[in-house]
C-alpha cells in the first residue's frame, strides 16, 4: 500500500474554514461556545471537538496587516511519539496507508499520548478517550477523500499518494515542510515563512525525555531486573548466605 | 537468659509491611504502563482503568508510609561511623565466603544506605507520580521530565528491592524473623549487629 499524505499549501488558504466545518460534520462533533479574543481565529486551538483548526498569524506591518493561515492537525508522523508512549498496543496505530488512527475501545484513558506528541495534538473527550484527526481512515479505505480535503475550495488541502504529492510540489518549485522529519510527516506544508512563524518546530523530533524514557530507560530496566535476580542467584550459589553459627540458640543437652 | 532479642516493635512492623504491600501493588499495577509485554498484568485488577486507580492510591499509601518509616528510623539510619565506612569499603563482606564481620549498629551500613535511598526514591516517585496523576495538568516539559524520572527511579527501586529482599531473606538467614515476629536470635545479633547487641544488653 502506498503511503498517503496531506499536502497543505498555506499560500492558497483563505481561512474559509470549510475544513473545520466539514470535519465537524463528518465526525458528528458538536459546536462549542467560544469567546472572541480579538481575531477571526476561532477557536484558538484544537479541542476534543475540533480535529483541525485554522490558525491565524496576524502581523502588523506599519499600517498593513499580514495575515497567514495554517491548517493545524495531527501530522500523521511515521515515527509517531503518541504511538511510542501509548501503553495500550493498538489504541493508536498506523493504518496501512501510513496514517495514525486510533481505537477508542483500546484507549485506557491514561492521557500519556499528548506528552509524546511533538505537535501537542491529542485531546481527550468527555469519556476521557483520545481524540484527534484520524485522517478519515474509514473514508480513505473506501476510496473517498478525507472530509476536510474534499471540502477545501481552494485546493490548499490536498490528499493523495505521498510520493506523488511531493513530486508535484517539487516540480512546481515549492519548498516542503515535513518531508523527512520523524520518518516523514503525513502532513506536508508549503509555508510562506519560517516554520517558527507558524508555531511549528523547525526540526520536529520526539521529545528527548520521551526518547530516553522509552528507548533507553525501559530496556535498561528490564535488563536491570534480570541482572539483579541473576546476581542474587549467583551470589547464593557461589559465595552463599551468611549462615548463623546457631550454637547458642540450641538448648544445651547434657554430655554434648 | 533468653535466646531472642526485641528488634522491631509492632507499629514498626505493621508500617514496614504496609509499605511492602503497597510497593508490590504499585509494581503489579504499574507494569502495564511500563511496557506492552506486561499489559496483561492489568487483568489482576479487573482492567486498565482499575489498575491505574489502584496504582494512584497505592502510591499515596507508599509515599506516606515510606516517609513515616524513614522518620521512625532516621536517628539510626543517618548516622555513619568509622565501622560503617569500613563496612562499605569491604562491601559488607558479601564478596567472600568467610569475611570477618565488622561490628555494626542496629542497622548495617548497607541497610542505612538502602533506607536513605528508599526514602529519596519514594519522594521522587511520589512527586513525579503526582505530576503525571493527570498528564494534562502541568506543562508538557514538566510532565515529560516526570515520566522519565518516574521510570528511572522505578528501575533503581526495583534493583534495590531485589537486593533488599534477597539479603533480608535467604541471603542472611534469621534476618526476616525480626520483621516477622519482632525478635531476632542472639546469634543473629552477634553476627550482624554486634554493637547494637552490646548496647541492648547493657540497657
Ligand atoms: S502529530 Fe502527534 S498525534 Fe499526530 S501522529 Fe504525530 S505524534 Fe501522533
Ligand atoms: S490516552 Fe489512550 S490513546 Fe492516549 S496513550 Fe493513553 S491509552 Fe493510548
Ligand atoms: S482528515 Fe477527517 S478527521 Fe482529519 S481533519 Fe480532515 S475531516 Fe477531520
Amino acid at each position: 500500500m502506498k503511503r498517503k499524505a496531506f499536502l497543505i499549501d498555506t499560500t492558497r488558504c483563505t481561512a474559509c474554514r470549510s475544513c473545520q466545518v466539514a470535519c465537524k460534520q463528518w465526525n458528528k462533533l458538536a459546536a462549542e461556545a467560544t469567546v472572541n479574543h480579538g481575531s477571526y481565529e476561532n477557536p484558538p486551538d484544537l479541542t476534543p471537538l475540533l480535529y483541525n483548526q485554522i490558525h491565524f498569524i496576524e502581523q502588523e506591518q506599519g499600517d498593513d496587516l499580514r495575515w497567514l493561515f495554517i491548517n493545524r492537525r495531527c501530522m500523521h508522523c511515521a515515527d509517531a511519539g503518541c504511538v511510542k508512549v501509548c501503553p495500550s498496543a493498538g489504541a493508536l496505530y498506523h493504518t496501512k496507508e501510513g496514517l495514525v488512527a486510533y481505537n477508542r475501545e483500546k484507549c485506557i484513558e491514561c492521557h500519556y499520548c499528548v506528552s509524546g506528541c511533538p505537535f501537542d495534538v491529542p485531546r481527550y473527550d468527555t469519556k476521557q478517550k483520545v481524540t484527534k484527526c484520524h485522517a478519515c481512515s474509514n473514508r480513505v479505505q473506501n476510496g473517498l477523500l478525507p472530509a476536510c480535503a474534499k471540502a477545501c475550495p481552494t485546493q490548499s488541502l490536498k490528499f493523495g499518494d505521498r510520493d506523488q504529492l511531493i513530486a508535484e510540489a517539487k516540480a512546481a518549485g515549492k519548498k516542503l515542510y515535513g518531508e523527512n522529519d520523524l520518518g516523514g510527516l503525513g502532513v506536508l506544508y508549503v509555508l510562506d515563512d519560517e516554520p517558527g512563524t507558524y508555531r511549528l518546530p523547525k526540526n520536529p523530533a520526539i521529545p528527548a525525555s520521551i526518547f530516553f524514557w522509552k528507548d533507553v530507560v525501559k530496556p535498561l530496566g528490564i535488563l536491570g531486573f534480570w541482572g539483579a535476580v541473576g546476581v542474587a542467584a549467583l551470589h547464593y550459589v557461589t559465595i552463599g548466605p551468611k549462615k548463623l553459627d546457631d550454637a547458642d540458640d540450641q538448648p544445651r543437652k547434657g554430655g554434648e | 537468659m533468653t535466646n531472642t532479642i526485641d528488634r522491631f516493635g509492632t507499629a514498626s512492623r505493621v508500617l514496614h509491611w504496609l509499605v511492602a504491600i503497597s510497593f508490590l501493588l504499585l509494581v503489579l499495577s504499574g507494569l502495564g504502563l511500563y511496557a506492552h509485554t506486561f499489559f496483561g498484568y492489568f487483568d489482576l485488577f479487573g482492567g486498565p482503568q482499575q489498575g491505574i486507580m489502584v496504582h494512584k492510591w497505592a502510591g499515596i499509601v507508599f509515599l506516606i508510609g515510606s516517609v513515616l518509616l524513614f522518620l521512625s528510623h532516621a536517628g539510626e539510619v543517618c548516622r555513619f561511623d568509622a565501622d560503617d565506612r569500613r563496612w562499605i569499603a569491604r562491601l559488607g563482606g558479601y564478596l567472600s565466603r568467610n569475611a570477618e564481620e565488622i561490628p555494626q549498629g542496629k542497622f548495617n551500613a548497607g541497610q542505612k544506605l538502602f533506607g536513605i535511598f528508599a526514602v529519596i526514591a519514594a519522594l521522587v516517585m511520589g512527586a513525579t507520580g503526582l505530576v503525571i496523576w493527570d498528564p494534562t495538568a502541568y506543562s508538557r516539559e514538566l510532565t515529560q521530565a516526570s515520566f522519565l524520572l518516574h521510570s528511572i527511579f522505578f528501575n533503581l527501586f526495583m534493583v534495590g528491592m531485589i537486593v533488599h529482599v534477597y539479603l533480608a531473606t535467604i541471603g542472611n538467614p534469621g534476618t526476616l524473623e525480626g520483621m516477622l515476629y519482632g525478635q531476632v536470635r542472639r546469634s543473629w545479633a552477634k553476627k550482624h549487629a554486634g554493637k547494637w547487641l552490646e548496647k541492648v544488653v547493657k540497657d
